[in-house]
């Protein structure tokens, strides 16, 4: 597995050209207001729009291969090129090789310089004040993770786009091995994870439950390998259909006898394995093969059932939604989970749009996944029994849901006061949780 | 006659009192219950047992009968040793669970507390509930008293996990009849029954154990390929454990009759059949009332017999084929409705057998017992002086309901 490293990440959509991380720079790498002695440059695109020059720190760095006298070299230990004033030559056959003007000739100090991160520590994203800035420190998370078994065979089969196979791939190296996986009928085994005429799709004991029993399947071998002394995971992979409508009542009774286990459920909002027919966790307005658009229907006239919120009432041992755009989110509180999953029952739903389902390109997946979460049509939060529900990622000025819906085919037809609604129910729901969340804060502070 | 092993004790209980006590010596692993009429007592019996630790199980209280098989095919998939019982409406809700055991070969015991299906709204005894699960795959036993209930439960263990079977199996007691019914009970002694049934053999075939990975259950058939062939090998398979549980069944009543002196009839028990020009076809606890009104007609100089099914699933065709050969007419009599064939399932099965033995001789269907009715002896009589006339060919025209004009 290759390695990952902390980066800085620049949104253009964020930044209005200000400077001030280019002085920062200046001051922290040359202690002087001289912004061409700045090692990040904000440069006019023209229209408003700003691009970024500045040291990507490469994977494949060109400037290293160029450099004649070894004076760059890629740090394997942070991943920054490191620059060695002792060993340069002041060839600059380097600022050739860059295709991001990272590396650049400074008249004033007579050599080339370059972004070194500040050690970790990058002074220019402290100061910006859009967060068009940003220091992504996810890498150590990927190399955590990377360095885990996949505990799925190669070649699963699922749709182009589909964010269920990252997830649930990811999900599984970091369970680990001493795992039994239970994956109802829907897309995740229609992918292969349980296998096909007796080859598995898995490194691990997986099966098929029906669609209704997951949880009280995973209940009685629990049961089991307790009362033998062994120290096995349940893990649940469910879909919406298996966790909301007909799988619900057995969840249910899990949750209520707080029966030790991990229930995953990938909401992709309707039963897309089959032909796209609607679940009670499809959104309202949405196109379905069984809540079609006609003269007489405009696709599904009710709301989803908010699962989340339900499973909390339950009292679990842990609670939360995640996104997949949010990979960081989800890994603080996949561990949660797992810890959870020892004492009780841990309920993650995670939402996956359906590039294949809900209509939309297979390349747009993590945007349709953002934008989900900025523009609040989905929220990202965490139940822990005690300290209550807790905001992990508050929007607090959202996109427009109009931003949201305009991604996804199956909201194409929708009427003005359909969008209404959905505005005004993403609006309610937002709020609902809020008043929970306010209401533990308080309790919290005492 | 049974003789009373040396360490066996003498008690007075029901039916459900039976079978927990049954339970308690079979040791399962994991008891799932969920209540429901005229099972409740029973679970409740069992509930107690683990309370009190005499049975030292787990026990789990699940929100319903369709949770209760799954957690315990969950149980049994991580080797756990397994028990349940059911009645009705609560079979019929644990139906989808329930239809898979026997394919994925797990060897659980369940009692079925036979009971009358709605509608109409009933809670009283019938076989309804077991009859109508005959084609899912569970070995059907169905006892006559109450000490059979609690033999049979134990010998289920044996029987289910023999490797030449590895089938779950219904043990069956009428609602009411047995459930409620009180008798003089002989309990074995716990070491005994344990030398008996040997350790728990549950999933050595099967399993969801990080030890042993393995796929349950992956998508089998489809078109072409080797797929289907695949499903055929499993369906087959099941056919054959089915029949090897004949045998095994007989082996295992043998076994029991051995160690504790009360040799149970397996499959069919022939009763009075010496001499026999016809006899009645029972099932389940309605047999002792049957006997009875034999006793009383042969004493009259009647020539009848009774055959009794013990065993229902696998069908005993041989051993009925055998004992239908002895007689000229039957009456077949059923606590359960047909309703494709305008009798009891007891009798439409039995034709087959019939067929076997390529004698068509005259077969009546009787139904009664249904809703927790009482078929009394003198019901039996009367049942008794019908079948007499078919010997020379006097067969009503359609099924007996033999409680419709009770008052």
């Amino acid at each position: 597995m290759g390695k990952s490293f902390n980066t800085i990440q620049f949104h253009a959509d964020r930044c209005d050209g200000c400077g001030d991380c280019m002085t920062a720079c200046a001051q922290a790498k040359a202690g002087t207001d001289d912004l061409a002695q700045s090692r990040i440059r904000i440069v006019p695109a023209g229209g408003g729009v700003y691009e970024l020059a500045l040291c990507r720190q490469c994977g494949d760095p060109k400037c290293v291969m160029n450099c004649p006298s070894g004076a760059l070299t890629k740090n394997a230990a942070t991943g920054v090129i490191d620059w060695d004033w002792g060993k340069c030559v002041n060839c600059l056959l380097c600022t050739v090789g860059c295709a991001y003007a990272g590396i650049v000739f400074e008249a004033e100090v007579g050599h080339v310089t370059k972004c070194d991160t500040c050690d970790g520590d990058p002074a220019c994203v402290k100061v910006c004040p859009h967060g068009a800035l940003e220091y992504k420190t996810v890498a150590g998370i990927f190399n955590e993770y990377g360095d885990k078994e996949d505990l799925f065979a190669p070649g699963l089969s699922a749709c182009q786009g589909c964010n269920s196979e990252l997830l649930i791939r990811h999900t599984l190296r970091k369970v680990g091995p001493e795992t039994v996986v239970a994956a109802p009928p829907g897309c995740i085994p229609g992918m292969g994870t349980v296998g096909y005429n007796g080859k598995t799709g898995c490194k691990v004991p997986i099966f098929h439950p029906l669609l209704t029993n997951t949880a009280s399947m995973l209940a009685g071998l629990k049961k089991q390998y307790n009362r033998m002394g062994r120290d096995v995971t349940m893990l649940a992979l469910a879909g919406d259909g298996g966790t909301a409508d007909v799988g619900f009542q057995s969840l249910s009774g899990a949750a209520e006898r707080n029966d030790q286990m991990l229930f995953v459920c990938v909401d992709n909002e309707g039963y897309m394995n089959t032909g796209m027919q609607a679940s009670g966790a499809t959104s309202f307005g949405s196109w379905t093969s069984t809540t079609p658009v006609g003269s007489a229907m405009k696709g599904k006239s009710t709301e989803a059932k908010n699962l989340p919120v339900v499973m909390m009432m339950h009292n679990c041992s842990y609670v939360a939604t995640a996104s997949t755009a949010f990979l960081e989110d989800y890994y603080a509180k996949l561990e949660k989970a797992i810890e959870a999953s020892k004492h009780g029952m841990a309920y993650l739903h995670v939402y996956a749009p359906c590039p294949t389902g809900w209509r939309f390109s297979s390349a747009m997946t993590t945007q349709v996944c953002r934008m989900q979460v900025l523009s609040n049509f989905v929220t990202l939060w965490e139940f822990e029994p005690g300290r209550g529900l807790r905001f992990t990622h508050p929007v607090d000025r959202p996109r427009t849901i109009e931003e949201y819906l305009k991604l996804i085919g199956k909201y194409k037809h929708l009427e003005p006061e359909q969008v209404a609604h959905i505005r005004k129910s993403v609006h309610d729901k937002v709020a609902f949780l809020k008043r929970f969340a306010a209401a533990d804060a308080a309790a919290a502070a005492g | 006659m049974s003789k009373i092993s040396n360490s066996s004790r003498v008690i007075v209980c029901d039916g459900n009192e039976a079978a927990a006590l049954g339970v308690g010596l079979a040791r399962p692993d994991v008891v799932a219950v969920y209540p429901i009429t005229p099972q409740s007592s029973l679970v409740e019996y069992v509930s107690q047992m683990i309370a009190d630790g005499r049975l030292q199980a787990e026990l789990m209280n699940v929100e319903g009968e369709h949770s209760v098989m799954s957690a315990l095919q969950g149980a049994a998939l991580a080797g756990g040793r397994t028990y349940t019982a059911t009645s009705g409406p609560g079979l019929a809700f644990m139906f989808e669970p329930y239809i898979r055991a026997p394919g994925l070969r797990l060897p659980m015991v369940a009692s079925l507390v036979t009971r009358d299906l709605l509608t109409p709204q009933c809670v009283w005894g019938g076989q309804q509930d077991a009859m109508s699960v005959r084609e899912a795959g569970w070995i059907q036993i169905y006892c006559e008293t109450v000490q059979e209930v609690l033999d049979t439960i134990v010998m289920a263990y044996k029987i289910a996990e023999h490797h030449d079977v590895m089938l779950p199996v219904n043990v069956c007691h009428d609602g009411n009849y047995l459930s409620y019914g009180v008798s003089r009970v002989e309990l074995p002694d716990q070491a005994e029954v344990d030398a008996f049934l040997g350790p728990r053999d549950v999933n050595w075939h099967v399993a969801l154990d990080p030890a042993r990975p393995m796929a349950v259950d992956p998508l089998t058939g489809g078109a072409g390929g080797g797929g289907p062939a695949m499903f055929v090998k499993y369906r087959k398979g099941l056919c054959n454990g089915m029949q090897n549980a004949l045998r095994v069944i007989s082996e295992v009543h043998a076994e029991w009759g051995e160690r504790f002196g009360r040799f149970h009839a397996p499959l069919v028990e022939e009763y009075s059949l010496d001499g026999a020009d016809y006899a009645l076809v029972t099932i389940g606890s309605m047999t002792g009332a049957a006997k009875d009104a034999v006793d009383a007609a042969r004493e009259a100089g009647e020539k009848v017999g009774l055959i009794k099914v013990k065993t229902f699933r696998p069908f005993p065709v041989e051993a009925l084929s055998a004992a239908f050969a002895k007689v000229k007419a039957v009456g077949i009599v059923d606590r359960a409705v047909s309703f494709g064939w305008n009798s009891g399932p007891v009798y439409q099965e039995s034709l087959g057998a019939l067929y076997r033995t390529g004698r068509h001789i005259p077969a009546i269907s009787f139904i009664g017992g249904l809703a927790g009715a009482d078929i009394t002896a003198e019901h039996f009589a009367r049942i008794i002086e019908t079948t007499a006339k078919a010997v020379t060919g006097a067969v009503p025209d359609g099924p007996v309901w033999v409680n419709e004009n009770d008052q």
